[in-house]
């Protein structure tokens, strides 16, 4: 068999009774056969089609890169996001089981009053069987009278809130700038003596918002958030996702674009750390995303390593709280 | 294929693995229409091709931290070719030039073959393909000239005829004599395994 004509199959120009030929002679011994996929080899790797590539890549090859490259980045998200869901389920399970430094009690003192200790939270039982779930460093106290009806009491910190239904007898709670005035109800309160603001969510029910002077200034409805500053002694209500103020009492913690200096002073709460933040620019980032507060403090700062722009440093100091640096 | 291996590979190599983009055009660039030519060979659908050689580019693009060398980047490439193909004729999806639906067969099992008898790890690529560049500058200067104006630059036997001023007749023998040359030297490169099957068959 001629190599012309060998080339001429191979280029695709010979006719139908010419390839029949050509295969005859491959198959008629292994010499041929190996000679013609020589040829073939030769012939493939030196082709090269008349297209033009930069077409195709502006048109067809930036698109399909870029599609690829959003699934794949999908995917992972995806996969980040089932391993976070896992993370907090699992949370969710132990917790019930391993309650980070709370307890239940029941309180049946006439005077009584409760200082929960930093890094811890607290649930009580009132004798009325209001019940309130206290948040860490929050200072809560009630008079002799609450069995005798007067259903006042005091909080300095954070405190959620279910009270017990009785129409003749008002619940209030006192705060240093606000008192509320509840009419069966469950709320969250937030009023730290070392922050500006008092900030209440109602979750269900119906809650009066009252001025140390007993003056109402409004009444909340479910799902509204009152808070109030006392440096400007601006009252603002708005309506709010109640569980990102409710979820601490589950150990899950949302932050909505904090600050970092906000969220330190916090952290110092929960954990009884102190927090020092030289650089003002990391002071004033703002931080979106959720944290399990029952881990342990490395973990969490860890958390807050991977997800902003924040180095930390521990140094453990004997009788005082640890000192934690952000930087 | 055949390019000569420079500080410039070197270069849009580093700079294609560090997720460049522009990087990775121009190697799509240098190494698009020698995937399509590749594949349409054993396929003879220029759509197919395309679209087979695009998917190459893009698992590339997505693999571009497993790929070791400047090398590494034609190996991938053909070698992702070499198995589309083979994917390709052995779910018969390649559509039969031939009445004779026989010779469709025979074609694809001869395609087939061929395809095995590559191997493209990288290693054994880049030897092929200096043995490649090597044969072609080694060919006499008119067959050289009449090779590359053919299978590099597509033109027609017929253009090359007229620019080198020579007859029609006298291309085909000079790149008859080109493929030959090259073939010889692939000899080297066919594996023995392929040539122990090809024994079986005959015997």
């Amino acid at each position: 068999m001629e190599y012309a004509q060998i080339i001429k199959y191979i280029a695709g120009e010979a006719s139908e009774e010419e390839v029949r030929a050509i295969f005859q002679w491959i198959e008629s011994s292994s010499d041929n056969k190996e000679e013609f996929v020589k040829l073939k080899k030769a012939y493939a790797l030196t082709s090269k089609s008349a297209d033009n590539a930069q077409h195709v890549w502006n048109d067809v090859m930036i698109r399909r890169i870029h599609r690829k490259e959003n699934l794949r980045r999908l995917y992972t998200y995806t996969r980040y996001a089932a391993i976070i869901v896992l993370f907090f389920a699992l949370g969710m399970v132990f917790q019930n089981q391993l309650r980070f430094g709370k307890s239940a009690e029941t309180v049946y003192a006439s005077n009584m009053s409760i200082d929960v200790p930093l890094g811890q939270m607290s649930d009580l039982t009132l004798p009325d069987g209001t019940t309130v779930q206290l948040n860490s460093g929050s200072h809560f106290a009630y008079t002799g009278n609450f069995a005798a009806g007067d259903r006042t009491v005091e909080l300095q910190g954070e405190a959620f809130f279910e009270v017990a239904k009785d129409a003749n007898h008002p619940f209030t709670v006192k705060t240093k700038s606000l008192d509320f005035k509840v009419y069966g109800t469950s709320f969250n309160i937030q009023a730290y003596e070392d922050e500006k603001e008092v900030n209440t969510t109602l979750v269900e029910g119906s809650l009066g918002v009252l001025s140390k002077t007993g003056k109402e200034f409004t009444r909340l409805v479910p799902g509204e958030n009152v808070k109030y500053n006392d440096d400007s002694k601006e009252l603002v209500v708005k309506n709010v996702n109640t569980d990102l103020y409710t979820s601490w009492q589950k150990g899950l913690i949302t932050f909505r674009n904090e600050k970092l200096q906000d969220i330190a002073k916090k952290m110092e709460r929960w954990y009884n750390v102190e927090i020092k933040i030289e650089d003002q620019e990391l002071a004033d980032e703002l931080y979106f995303g959720t944290i399990m507060k029952n881990k342990p403090i490395d973990q969490i700062l860890e958390v807050f390593r991977m997800t902003s722009s924040l180095q930390y440093r521990i140094l453990p100091r004997p009788g005082e709280p640890t000192l934690i640096y952000w930087e | 294929m055949l390019t000569e291996p420079s500080a410039l590979d070197e270069f849009l190599f580093l700079q294609f693995k560090s997720g460049n983009e522009s990087a990775f055009e121009q190697l799509f660039k240098a190494h698009y229409n020698p995937i399509v030519g590749f594949c349409n060979q054993f396929i003879s659908d220029h759509d197919k091709s395309a679209s087979l050689a695009q998917e190459a580019f893009i698992n590339l693009w997505m693999n571009r931290s497993k790929i070791q060398s400047p090398n590494g980047i034609k190996s991938f490439l053909y070698t992702f070719a070499k198995s589309s193909c083979l994917n390709f004729i052995r779910h018969q999806k390649v559509v039969s030039k031939y009445e004779d639906r026989h010779l469709q067969a025979m074609e694809g099992k001869l395609n087939s073959e061929v395809l095995d008898s590559f191997d493209f790890d990288a290693l054994e690529f880049s030897e092929m393909e200096e043995l490649i560049y090597r044969s072609i500058s080694e060919l006499p200067e008119k067959c050289r000239q009449v090779f590359m104006a053919s299978r590099f630059e597509g033109k027609k036997n017929k253009e090359i005829a007229d620019e080198l001023q020579i007859s029609v007749k006298s291309v085909e023998a000079n790149i008859t004599r080109a493929l030959k040359t090259l073939s010889v030297k692939l000899g080297e490169y066919l594996p023995a395994v392929l040539v122990q099957m090809i024994m079986h068959y005959m015997s």
